[in-house]
């Protein structure tokens, strides 16, 4: 009873800068993957043309900064910068830059994915949560989708090349426009209330 | 888009597809020139550069809630303007409000002035009007008409330039005369030159509607097992179409066929994003706690396991726990990302810091995507056994000095010394032997010098009857700074040992609350205000600890709302009987707190405010409110009240110390 008691009030609460502080900002498996892959995009381009590789670093480099500042809109630009520089491999390099082109445009979806999903991760949980399963099973399945319909247009590619007539392309531009307008437009009339915007 | 006009769309692609093999294999012929080509192409890229447009923003997903961090609290005097509106309430002046700032600011000079100086109201006037009151010109010029301000040094103005200065010639102008005003009476004697300067900030500090809420779920209904909640479309792969009509576009164009096979990916991550439902999961969570019973700043290890009880597989599961306000993670995570095979389960294992109080953890949030996360869902999981609940009762450990309180005797015995003389232990006088008088206080010593018979006389000890008043409404909840120990916490322990010192005196001792109960979903489960009787006794005490523990108006988050207080101290008034004391703990930050000393002093109870001080000196608008509850302690002194002033970073025993030292108080 007679000893100091400098303890007591101050034991009440704990000392702020002792609890953990949450980093809402975009977790680093995932970032890591994001540049990793992004770099594998800028590479396989590189192989094909020079000017490819300069711009796909550019877009790795406002990646990486849009990833280290948590920027949703830049982290499309660099992705789109990325996989700029693939597309201008395929149109460069002619039938050579086939397989390139698509293991980049592979490269390039995942590395935009994985850079979404550090954000999305970051902002829910933050950095400090441990994470790494689910960016694991993120990146596998990710992947596995790439791979698979890059092997089915490689597939179509191989068998049914040589003198395409020129009706069947359009007919397959249009599929494609068809198809994608059909699977992209997204469930959008089910969007909830009181879910956060960006 | 509906979706029967989406399931056109597909159609119409499936039979392009079929109809373009058809016609590479031979089956079909169509005659199209290369324009065609071209022109489809064009269009497929205006497509593309078009949903470019529309689709910014389109990316959503569910927020997360910040259980594991510590309520911040409000800092008194956020802006200068809050804290001259706090100051008009005890300037006394009525008639218009003086919406300027540097009127306002004289008004305080002229209050301040006048209690701690001494001047009549016209010479503190006449003071401010000749720049007398103080040796800064600088705050001098900015509170009197006439005065000029001092020219700038070249070297001022060029780092006001450059913006290391004080801000603008207003902004200066408030910093110095709040300094100024702050250190009348106080430090006067110290060089105007060497006071340190607050800053001056015009908007509030902390955005605290932007913050994340504090709790997974709002209301208080308890949850079996899991629950869904909100659901949502996360937009995640929006663009990806962009990118395979794009590619498709510029690859016809140039006519690369890899640009075209780029497209084809894309095709295939839209169709992905389309492929799953949204989530369905059968989770069950167990928690367990090292301790349910805690002491305030022990640690309590907290272990959660959460099973996944369906027989698929989740592949994205965001787990947030709810921890409750009153605990705050130190170790470890109490966040979770993880996939479960069926039948697995993950676990999270942190360590947190327990406060006083009832703590019941809420349920843990989930959020749930499907494979392609293209769909987000929110779920609340709670405990399979109920929910875990810790308490945490304060210390009641006495103070060792007396606690300097003003109270009234009672008939019964006790331990409060009055100015009566009688039995009792300590001297008071003597005086003539009376016939009655007991033999044992007969001065023996002084009848065999003198042969006078004398009686001694020592001072009556009583019981006193004391409730002990929490301040706990809005305008309490407030720290030095936005994380620090709030006032309320802080009364709360203060009250706890408080009684406890003056029980173990036997005294007797009530509990009584002021503020809003519980929160606004709460309300209807327990509305009543805090109130125990005076009494003592072993079993008085353990009441009077667990209410101040688990009473829902002495909650450790700041109330949202504000309650019309001035009923239930109506209440309180006709709850207590003739010459009650009370012990009021207010950090004095208001009108309304120095107003409830006053009623209660009116009524004939005798008042003693323990006030812990929040104010913090970093901004002018700080200062200010240390300058206005420094007024309000000022004037409730003069008014006979007694305030016990509990600086920040001193504990309880000191401060009590200090005070019983200096002037009496009862044991």
């Amino acid at each position: 009873m007679n000893e100091p008691a400098a303890t007591d009030v101050a034991a009440e609460r704990p000392d702020p800068d002792a609890g953990v502080d949450l980093t809402r900002k975009p977790t680093l498996a995932s970032s890591a993957a994001a540049v990793g892959t992004g770099a594998v995009a800028a590479l396989v381009a590189g192989f094909v043309s020079t000017m490819a590789l300069a711009i796909g670093a550019t877009g790795i480099v406002v990646l990486a900064v849009a990833l280290a500042i948590g920027n949703r809109d830049a982290v499309d630009a660099g992705a789109f910068v990325v996989f700029a520089g693939v597309l201008i491999a395929g149109v460069q390099g002619g039938v050579a830059a086939v397989e390139p082109t698509l293991v980049g445009t592979i490269a390039a979806v995942l590395a935009w994915d994985r850079a979404h999903a550090a954000v999305d991760l970051g902002e829910q949980l933050g950095r400090e949560t441990p994470t790494l399963r689910l960016e694991a099973v993120g990146f596998a399945s990710s992947l596995l989708v790439g791979l698979l319909s890059g092997t089915v247009g490689y597939a179509v590619y191989v068998f049914g090349t040589g003198s395409q007539p020129v009706p069947a392309l359009v007919l397959l531009l249009l599929a494609a426009l068809f198809i994608t307008i059909g699977l992209g437009s997204g469930k959008r009339e089910r969007n909830w209330r009181s879910s956060r915007r960006d | 888009m509906s979706a029967s006009s989406r399931t056109a769309f597909l159609v119409l692609g499936t039979l392009a597809f079929v109809g373009a093999i058809a016609v590479s294999s031979g089956l079909l012929t169509i005659g199209l020139t290369e324009t065609a080509v071209v022109l489809v192409a064009l269009l497929v890229l205006g497509i593309a550069f078009r949903s470019v447009s529309r689709r910014r923003g389109v990316r959503t997903r569910l927020g997360t809630p910040d259980p594991e961090r510590t309520v911040h609290v409000a800092v008194p005097g956020e802006t200068v303007s809050d804290a001259l509106s706090t100051f008009r309430q005890v300037s006394s002046r009525h008639g218009t409000v003086n919406r300027r700032i540097a009127d306002s600011l004289r008004d305080v000079a002229v209050a301040v002035l006048t209690r701690f100086e001494g001047d009549p109201p016209e010479a503190a006037k006449q003071q401010l009007e000749d720049g007398t009151w103080t040796d800064d010109q600088i705050a001098a010029a900015f509170l009197s008409p006439d005065l000029e301000r001092p020219v700038r040094s070249i070297r001022d103005r060029v780092g006001g330039l450059l913006g290391y200065g004080n801000g603008s010639r207003f902004q200066s102008g408030v910093s110095h005369a709040v300094a100024e005003i702050a250190a009348i009476g106080y430090e006067s004697d110290t060089p105007a030159g060497d006071r340190t300067l607050p800053t001056y900030r015009f908007g509030r500090q902390f955005g605290r509607e932007d913050e994340p809420p504090r709790r997974t779920r709002a209301d208080d209904d308890p949850i079996d097992g899991i629950e869904p909640a909100r659901q949502i479309a996360t937009g995640y792969w929006t663009g990806i179409g962009v990118v395979a009509l794009a590619a498709v576009g510029i690859g016809a164009l140039a006519e690369s066929p890899a640009v075209v096979l780029a497209g084809v990916v894309g095709v295939g991550y839209a169709g992905f994003a389309r492929a799953f439902d949204s989530p369905t999961l059968e989770l069950s969570l167990e928690r367990s706690v090292s301790e349910t019973d805690p002491e305030p700043g022990d640690e309590v290890d907290v272990t959660v396991t959460i099973t996944n009880e369906r027989g698929s597989f989740v592949p994205d599961l965001r787990i947030v726990d709810g921890v409750p306000p009153g605990m705050v993670v130190t170790t470890g995570s109490s966040r979770l990302g993880t996939a479960l095979r069926p039948g697995e389960s993950a676990t999270l294992e942190y360590t947190t810091v327990v406060q006083r109080g009832n703590h019941a953890f809420d349920p843990a949030l989930v959020l749930a995507r499907d494979l392609s996360q293209s769909t987000e869902r929110e779920f609340f999981l709670g405990a399979d056994h109920g929910e875990t609940t810790v308490v945490c009762e304060p210390d009641l450990r006495p103070i060792a000095t007396s606690v300097p309180i003003r109270a009234t005797a009672t008939s019964f015995s006790g331990r409060l010394l009055t100015a009566d003389g009688g039995s009792g232990t300590t001297f008071h006088s003597v005086r003539e032997y009376r016939s009655s008088d007991p033999l044992s206080r007969i001065d023996w010593n002084r009848r065999a010098k003198t042969g006078e018979l004398t009686t001694l006389e020592f001072h009556e000890e009583r019981s006193a009857r004391v409730v002990v008043l929490v301040d706990a409404r809005k305008s309490a909840y407030v720290a030095p700074t936005a994380d620090g120990t709030h006032a309320v916490d802080r009364s709360i322990a203060a009250a706890g040992r408080i009684g406890a010192t003056l029980l173990e005196d036997g005294h007797s001792i009530g509990l009584a609350g002021i503020g809003p109960v519980g929160s606004e979903s709460e309300r209807r489960r327990s509305d009543e205000a805090c109130w125990l009787a005076p009494a003592s006794g072993r079993h008085h005490e353990l009441q009077f600890r667990e209410l101040l523990a688990t009473h829902s108006q002495f909650d450790a988050s700041p109330p949202d709302r504000e309650v019309p207080w001035l009923t239930q101290l109506r209440t309180l008034r006709r709850r207590l009987s003739a010459e009650t004391g009370i012990v009021l703990l207010s950090p004095l930050c208001d009108g309304g707190s120095a107003d409830v000393a006053r009623r209660l002093e009116a009524r004939g109870h005798p008042v003693t405010v323990v006030s812990p001080d929040p104010t913090a000196d970093e901004t002018a608008g700080q200062r200010l409110a240390g300058v206005a509850r420094r007024v309000r302690r000022f004037d409730l002194e003069r008014a006979g009240i007694r305030v016990v002033d509990w600086p920040d970073d001193e504990p309880i025993d000191e401060t009590v110390a200090r005070y019983a030292r200096s002037g009496g108080g009862i044991r």
